[in-house]
């Protein structure tokens, strides 16, 4: 920031327009034509995070009831829209290394390591902000800039939401706030809508210094969840986790268990997760997750040099408790996942 | 003047033809100011001081030349500034006089020159939820009741001060040259993260940036001489790539 300030400014530039498949539209008619009505649409909102007019998704669905009047026509979203050309990932990805952990400071789904790595990574002066999805009392998420470690006594920041959060209309705000970095966690589509932020624009390259990705098998939308939860006996002013463990859908509540298998919800998986391959989200910096490593520990998949540097420093301080990762035990979700590419439609 | 030891301090002395002559000066004097009164008190109502011309009072506003631009109620010290939409979807200020400190920032910081000075400092007002102003009441002069016959004016003569008393109305609003502004421009400071989305462009007043299209590339132009440095582009720029910069005269 501070050399921007001194740089010299320009009066003359030039931007690239992006190509329109349909001439006659505006470029968010063809992103609903090509990613929307085709229900390709992961619901990572990054056309809303770049959107200059301030296009808003309403509800919990897939819907941008005022694109109309808002659309400026200026083709950012079409820019950064991960599935508008999309090239399905698949597989482990590359890596660094592939550890499990378990932090002995913090308390989340089950190693708490994502917690562990934006924690460190502000303490290390790498970001100065993380961006955590938290839940209000009836497990709607809302997203919080944790600044300060102490910020994680809100327990509910911790954890897995099985529903959709604005994780990245959220980072734009902090990337303009921002004065040394932002941390962002998400599930794999939204890695890859930071990826793609960060291949457009130079600002989302600098200022976005760490991705941490989710495992990632499906996502529900909130409506959807919570009706489908309710009717299995779930009462949420007594839920204090959700968990999917080995195809079946875990939610604690404080006097018990409701156990059914996921396959049982497979009506109400968000139409975007129908087409998604990526289980590992390739494209993180690290991915953290807790199929591959013993209970009560997280996998962490490191793939650059940046997540490498925050797990060193954790090591170091002896901030968690490190072990062995078994990749095999990841298999059998990536080939579930590899599947769901006969769900793309080509044209 | 320099005192080396303490000295007590005596009167002057006198001989008896000057002490006629002071005494008799003393009698003039007394006797001057009973048939013409010399007092400093100056009659408000009926006669008003001359204020100088930059005198910071009532605040006018001309909304031909406003560009909404919120400079200044961000400035304002005093938050007494708001900015209310008006029928023609454009937000003028609004001015809290309950609030208002009376330091015209404001007036310094409008880059349109919409906001004007004048010497009006005795509007009256009923309570304090008539001292909001609405924009529509600071478009034309406040009604006030005028006395006065006559205005009155310092004169400093040496070492005395007295008043001057002239007959006529003083002008209460007087244009005087807009404030000097820090001649600003509005630059990029990031080309490559620009979107392409021509909001500055749109909101630009002075016609200052313009854009044009060809061959799959969208070229983005700011005119320096036209640019006013108002800040419009600055603020509205989703990516906040835009600065203003000084002005570099050559």
């Amino acid at each position: 920031m501070a050399a921007a300030i001194g740089a010299a400014g320009q009066s003359e530039w030039e931007v690239a327009v992006p190509e329109k498949p349909l001439k006659d539209k505006t470029y968010f008619e063809n992103l609903k034509a090509k990613v929307i009505d085709t229900n390709l649409c992961s619901r990572c909102l990054t056309c809303a995070a770049i959107c200059p007019g301030g296009i808003t998704v309403v509800g919990n669905k897939v819907d941008f009831p005022d694109y109309e009047t808002k659309c400026l026509d200026c083709g950012a979203c079409v820019r950064v829209c991960p599935r508008f050309v999309y090239e399905p990932k698949s597989g482990l990805g590359d890596y660094i290394e592939f550890i499990a952990g378990r932090s002995k400071r913090f308390a989340g789904q089950d190693g708490a390591m994502v917690t562990e790595l934006l924690v460190s990574a502000i303490e290390m002066g790498m970001i100065d902000r993380g961006l955590f999805a938290g839940r209000d009392e009836k497990w709607a998420t809302e997203m919080f800039h944790v600044r300060e470690p102490e910020q994680l006594a809100i327990t509910t920041l911790g954890g897995t939401k099985y529903t959709f959060a604005d994780v990245l209309p959220e980072l734009k705000k902090a990337v303009m706030f921002t004065k040394r970095g932002v941390g962002i966690v998400g599930t794999p589509c939204i890695v890859s809508g930071v990826r793609k932020l960060q291949q457009e624009y130079p600002i989302f390259r600098e200022r976005v210094k760490l991705v941490v990705g989710l495992f990632c098998t499906e996502n529900f939308h909130y409506d959807d969840i919570t009706k489908f939860l309710q009717e299995k006996g779930v009462d949420f002013s007594k839920l204090v986790k959700t968990d999917i463990i080995k195809g079946k859908f875990i939610s604690t509540m404080t006097d018990g268990k409701v156990k059914f298998k996921v396959a049982e919800a497979e009506d109400i998986i968000a139409s975007g997760c129908n087409v998604c391959t990526d289980f590992t989200a390739v494209e993180s910096d690290a991915s953290v997750g807790s199929v591959g490593s013993e209970k009560g520990f997280s996998t962490v998949a490191v793939r650059e040099e940046n997540a490498k540097k925050v797990i060193e420093y954790i090591k170091e301080k002896g901030y968690a408790d490190f072990g062995e990762a078994d990749t095999s035990q990841l298999d059998f979700l990536i080939g579930h996942k590899k599947k769901r590419e006969e769900n793309i439609k080509r044209d | 003047m320099k005192m080396k030891s303490m000295k007590k301090v005596v009167g002057p002395e006198y001989n008896l033809s000057e002490k006629i002559k002071t005494n008799v000066y003393a009698v003039g004097v007394a006797m001057q100011e009973s048939v013409y009164p010399h007092t400093m008190t100056v009659f408000y109502p009926r006669e008003r001081k001359k204020m100088p011309d930059n005198y910071r009072g009532f605040i006018l506003f001309d909304p031909d030349k406003c560009i909404s631009c919120f400079n200044c109620s961000f400035v304002c010290p005093a938050n007494a500034i708001r900015m209310k939409e008006a029928p023609s979807r454009r937000y003028y200020p609004t001015v809290d006089y309950g609030r208002c400190i009376f330091c015209h920032f404001c007036i310094d910081s409008c880059s349109g020159g919409a906001l004007k000075a004048t010497k009006i400092h005795d509007v009256a007002y009923k309570d304090m939820d008539e001292m909001f102003t609405p924009t529509e009441e600071m478009i034309e002069l406040p009604e006030i009741i005028r006395e006065d016959k006559k205005y009155v004016e310092y004169e400093i003569e040496e070492d005395d001060l007295h008043l001057k008393r002239t007959k006529g109305e003083d002008y209460l609003f007087v244009e005087v040259p807009p404030p000097i502004q820090i001649p600003m421009v509005s630059q990029c400071i990031d080309r490559a993260s620009c979107i392409g989305c021509r909001v500055c462009e749109e909101m630009c007043e002075s016609g200052a940036i313009s854009s044009s299209a060809e061959n799959g590339m969208l070229r983005m132009k700011i005119d320096t001489d036209k640019c006013t440095g108002c800040g419009l582009c600055v603020k509205e720029c989703s990516m906040q790539i835009l600065m203003l910069k000084l002005k570099k005269f050559e």
